[in-house]
């Protein structure tokens, strides 16, 4: 008896699977351009991907619609020149792994229809979706992954917006040198930290590598599982090393734990510089007030809309779809819906080699985009924005503060790093 | 340097101390019913969330919260037996093995779908900050997490040996057709460790919250640990499970110390993959 | 008699029957995407009918096949990338790695039973698995990008239309099939068997334990490791993160359970339920980033080993005789 009843459960799920597998089978057919996202919304690194998700979901409204904002097609209700032809995101989960990348990009372009891709934050994901969209034929736009590696492969659909994680690290060493010219300030060795994953050891290399160039002794070099249960030996390591400076390249997770083991265990540099991790809005929400005097590599901060009032307005229209302020994370992922459909409307059309062909022509200036750049223009060999540059920005008062270049800087930056006792 | 070596000692003891916690829930179960409890992972991370929720909407603190933890737990624990394990327990391990693992992935997954995948992390508590001794700092509270773990042990340790449900369940252990012929309700016993097993780690749970930050998905590394510790220490032995712990977690600080941090995880299972060449019944096992 | 042969046969008529179903299928379902799915069936399914070999019939539980599957593919694509050796070749050397690695590690274990030797398969492929995420040579944590070559049978690589790769791994699970089928139907499947039950009864028996032991664990690591080969000429890219997951070899213990282990079609219907099961779930519903599609899934395979815990392949060949 209790063998039927399963039987009839299993022959129910088994039903349902197979409505799921027509329902993905069918395809839609509105007029829309329709452009495929590919990102973590399920899994580890789901909040990052959600967070994503948020800034091209608000890059979709104001494209879509009529907004008063100094950003390419904002002023109208979609693509002039297509009639006013809307875009619309068909989202695919990839859970973080780099083979649904490659499935889902496959998908989206076969099934779906779509005529470009962006995403996907990781930037092994990111490698295998635009190995599909290369075989494929069909462009890319990537504006939030940050591997040098992926604009260094020839590929001719591929392009990447945001600046990647060679270009943060010399200006972290660029940042120093400065420091020490205004400041008179001198700092003799670097400690280099770095989660394990591709990310981080990219990381790595690009420090040692500027470490190097710009004369900078590493006394530390020390590699972690960004998922770690505990990082005192790591800390331990930093701490006998006595840098002047340590340079740290971690997700959300382990820039929560080293914060916390660092502020126990007493390690005091004269400065902390980092990447990503530290600038995900979990980050602060977690560690408050231990995170000030933290630097952090940038393209985006709000207090550029001191500078430049679209930053404002753009997070205004952010914080009332979402009830939160703008995150480095969102700001990136913004941008790549307005650069394609910028370059489908300059096209005046859909077909992937013309679109193609206008990502190579994009030009768009500076005061189009809410990064303090000089626009957004393709080198014609590996597709990288020229133009694309970070900022530093230092956590003050639980605030992200632009405090370099210093012609572009909001307040002086806080150097030395201040003793973790005696602050409030 | 003899600084730093100490500090690593300590906090290799303090780290190691909160993996016991954790693997003695584990350990119960697995020499009672011969089960490995999969979801033990997602179970920390549920005490932790517990201790989180009390004291974000309510207020409590989490040295307040470990007893309602601890009941909520084990309530659940039982529940879990009832309901889903114990349906299993006549067929073939491979189906016990998977019914947890499938229990672990709809439970980190409702917590995602209720908490979202964010990651938390509880400001400060009444056990906060950092004790200067000797020119260590010992962080508080991973010292009130160890000093949970020691009592938990102890007191687990006392339970089994000298009230009478305690040994019942270490007949049950030992040789379950035997506790039968005995008069011991097994069936009992079962859901009773199922519960205890559960309510430990998730007290274990609620002390993490107060230094590691929670989100669905924490239990995976933990869990992955306290399956090498329990299997260290020998299945089924509360002291092997401490010892084991307290020894895994200083081969990882020191090993991460001395050695290479990215390496520490795997120093970690060598470590286990020698010793049970060795003793392959595990450090304390039968 | 009569009727006995009369079963035989149309138990292979049956047989038969799927397979030129299989064979069809991407003639006539041309997405891309289903193809793929089914690819992946096909991949589990071997990886599965590897592990069946060692856990199924030999009674080792292994947790750890993701170590034998990354091996495989790092060895061919290693090979093909600095030497310029053959993928083909590579898919046999990689095999001989993943078994010879097998071998070192399976020795030491050869005494371990149960839930020990598992958590040792556990310990010993998150080793594996750290030492490739920090070694140089191979890429450390980047991984190995395979050069997208021209497209050819010769090159293992094809470019403009997935159904090379499909029949290829078709009749990669073909093979396995077939060698689970000998071993099953062997003396080496008695010993395994025997071995399983008890140590003891065997060695009374007179079989070496450590010897069976050791060669269903490299039969099973060979086989994996091929599965491996594939998936690196398939994605064109790998690293320690998804050629080495636990996840991975989980899934893989839980599709030859979940559809029967100790038989051998018993994998390949597991992995024919879980694979669509995960992937359809994750498209219609994952990209809302709710955790839905796995809600799903884990309630599934909590259902299944309750109410099936023996596998699924025992409903399947019930149906089948009240077919047939």
């Amino acid at each position: 008896m209790a063998s039927k009843n399963c039987t009839r459960v299993l022959f129910i799920t088994v039903s349902l699977l197979l409505i799921l597998v027509f329902s993905v089978s069918a395809q839609s057919q509105q007029k829309v351009i329709k452009i495929g996202a590919v990102y973590p919304l399920t899994g580890n690194i789901a909040s990052t991907g959600l967070d994503c998700k948020r800034g091209v979901d608000l890059a979709v409204d104001i494209i879509n619609g009529k907004y008063d904002l100094d950003l390419p097609l904002a002023k109208s209700a979609g693509l002039p020149n297509l009639g006013g032809a809307k875009i619309e995101i068909v989202y695919a989960d990839t859970k973080g792994d780099a083979k649904n990348g490659m499935s889902e990009a496959e998908r989206l372009i076969t099934s779906e229809k779509v005529v470009a891709m962006i995403g996907a934050y990781q930037s092994a994901v990111t490698k295998t979706a635009s190995q599909m969209t290369e075989r494929l034929k069909i462009p890319y736009v990537c504006s939030d992954s940050s591997s040098p590696t992926l604009t260094e492969r020839g590929f001719r659909y591929f392009f990447r917006v945001s600046p990647h994680d060679d270009i943060f690290a010399r200006d972290q060493f660029q940042f120093l040198k400065d420091l020490e010219k205004k400041t008179g300030q001198a700092v003799h060795n670097v400690a280099v930290l770095y989660e394990n994953t591709e990310f981080g050891s990219n990381a790595g290399k690009a420090y040692r590598k500027y470490a190097a160039e710009f004369g900078y002794k590493v006394v530390a070099d020390i590699t972690y599982p960004a998922s770690a249960t505990d990082v005192t030996s790591e800390v331990g390591k930093l701490i006998v090393s006595k840098p002047d400076v340590l340079m740290h390249a971690s997700y959300i997770t382990d820039a929560i734990l080293f914060t916390r083991t660092f502020k126990e265990m007493g390690f005091q540099p004269k400065g902390i510089m980092t990447m990503a991790g530290y600038i995900e809005p979990g980050y602060l929400a977690a560690v408050k007030a231990d995170g000030n005097y933290i630097i952090v590599r940038s393209t985006f901060a709000l207090d550029l809309a001191k500078k430049k009032p679209l930053v404002a307005k753009v997070n205004e229209l952010f914080r009332k779809k979402y009830g939160i302020d703008m995150s480095e994370n969102a700001a990136r992922s913004f941008m790549a819906p307005f650069v394609l459909a910028e370059a489908i409307n300059r096209a005046k059309s859909t077909a992937p080699e013309a679109i193609v062909k206008a990502l190579q022509d994009t030009n768009i200036p500076g005061n189009q985009t809410i990064y303090p750049w000089e626009g957004i223009k393709f080198d014609p060999q590996s597709h990288q924005n020229i133009y694309a540059r970070g900022t530093l920005v230092q956590i003050l008062n639980q605030e992200y503060v632009t405090i370099w270049p210093f012609d572009s800087a909001s307040k002086q930056v806080v150097w030395p790093f201040p003793a973790w006792e005696g602050r409030k | 340097m003899p600084d730093q070596l100490l500090q690593q000692l300590a906090d290799g003891l303090l780290i190691g101390l909160m993996y016991s916690l954790i693997a003695i829930g584990l350990t119960l179960i697995w020499g009672v019913m011969n089960i490995v409890n999969f979801a033990h992972g997602e179970f920390l991370m549920l005490g932790m969330f517990t201790s989180f929720w009390l004291f974000t909407l309510y207020g409590i603190d989490p040295i307040f919260s470990i007893p309602i933890c601890f009941v909520s737990m084990f309530i659940m624990g039982m529940l879990i037996y009832r309901f889903i394990v114990s349906k299993v327990m006549k067929g073939p391990i491979l189906a016990q093995l998977v019914v947890t693992f499938g229990v672990s992935i709809f439970i980190s997954n409702l917590a995602v779908y209720f908490w979202t995948p964010d990651f938390r992390l509880l400001p400060s508590t009444i056990l906060h900050g950092t004790w200067q001794i000797g020119g260590i700092a010992l962080s508080i509270p991973k010292v009130a997490a160890s000093v949970g773990s020691v009592i938990a042990s102890g007191c687990m340790f006392f339970f089994l040996q000298r009230t009478r449900t305690g040994k019942a369940i270490l007949a049950t252990e030992m040789d379950r057709e035997a506790a039968l012929l005995m008069g011991i309700n097994t069936e009992r016993i079962n859901s009773l460790s199922f519960g205890i097993g559960t309510a430990l780690v998730g007290v274990a749970g609620a002390f993490l919250s107060t230094y590691y930050y929670v989100y669905p998905q924490v239990g995976g590394l933990f869990g992955t640990i306290a399956f090498c510790v329990v299997a260290l220490g020998g299945f089924g032995s509360i002291e092997g499970a401490f010892i084991a712990g307290i020894l895994v977690g200083l081969a990882q600080t020191l090993g991460g110390f001395f050695f290479d941090p990215s390496y520490k995880y795997a120093i970690v299972f060598m470590i286990y993959l020698i010793t049970i060449w060795i003793k392959p019944q595990g450090l304390m096992g039968w | 008699m009569v009727t006995h042969i009369n079963f035989t046969i149309r138990r292979i008529i049956a047989g038969i029957a799927i397979l030129l179903l299989f064979i069809v299928f991407p003639l006539v379902v041309r997405q891309p995407f289903h193809v793929h799915v089914m690819i992946l069936v096909f991949m589990f399914g071997m990886l599965g009918v590897a592990w069946n070999i060692m856990g199924g019939y030999a009674g080792m539980f292994s947790f750890g096949q993701a170590a034998f599957f990354g091996i495989g593919a790092y060895t061919s694509s290693y090979l093909s990338i600095a030497y310029g050796v053959n993928p083909w070749i590579g898919l046999v050397a990689g095999g001989c790695a993943a078994s010879l690695v097998a071998a070192a590690i399976g020795y030491p274990c050869s005494n371990l039973r149960g839930h020990y030797f598992a958590i040792a398969s556990i310990a010993f492929a998150e080793i594996v698995r750290i030492v490739f995420n920090n070694w140089q040579m191979v890429g450390a944590a980047e991984g190995l990008s395979l050069p997208m070559q021209n497209e050819s049978f010769a090159n293992f690589l094809f470019n403009s239309s997935k159904l090379p790769y499909y029949y290829i791994m078709l009749a990669l699970l073909l093979v396995s099939l077939a060698v689970c089928y000998f071993i099953a139907t062997s003396k080496m499947g008695y010993y395994f068997r025997a071995i399983k039950e008890s140590h003891k009864i065997a060695e009374v028996l007179g079989v070496n334990v450590v010897l069976y032991r050791l060669m269903a664990i490299m039969i099973s690591a060979f086989l994996s490791a091929m599965a491996g080969t594939f998936y690196a000429q398939y994605i064109l890219y790998i690293d320690p993160g998804s050629v080495m997951l636990l996840a991975t070899s989980i899934q893989i213990v839980l599709i030859a359970m979940l559809g029967g282990a100790g038989s051998i079609m018993g994998p390949v219907i597991g992995a024919a339920i879980l694979i669509p099961a995960s992937e359809y779930t994750r498209v219609a519903l994952g990209y809302k980033g709710t955790g839905v599609d796995m809600l799903i899934y884990g309630l599934l395979i909590t259902l299944i080993s309750m109410y099936y815990p023996e596998g699924v392949w025992k409903l399947f060949s019930r149906i089948g005789r009240k077919l047939t």
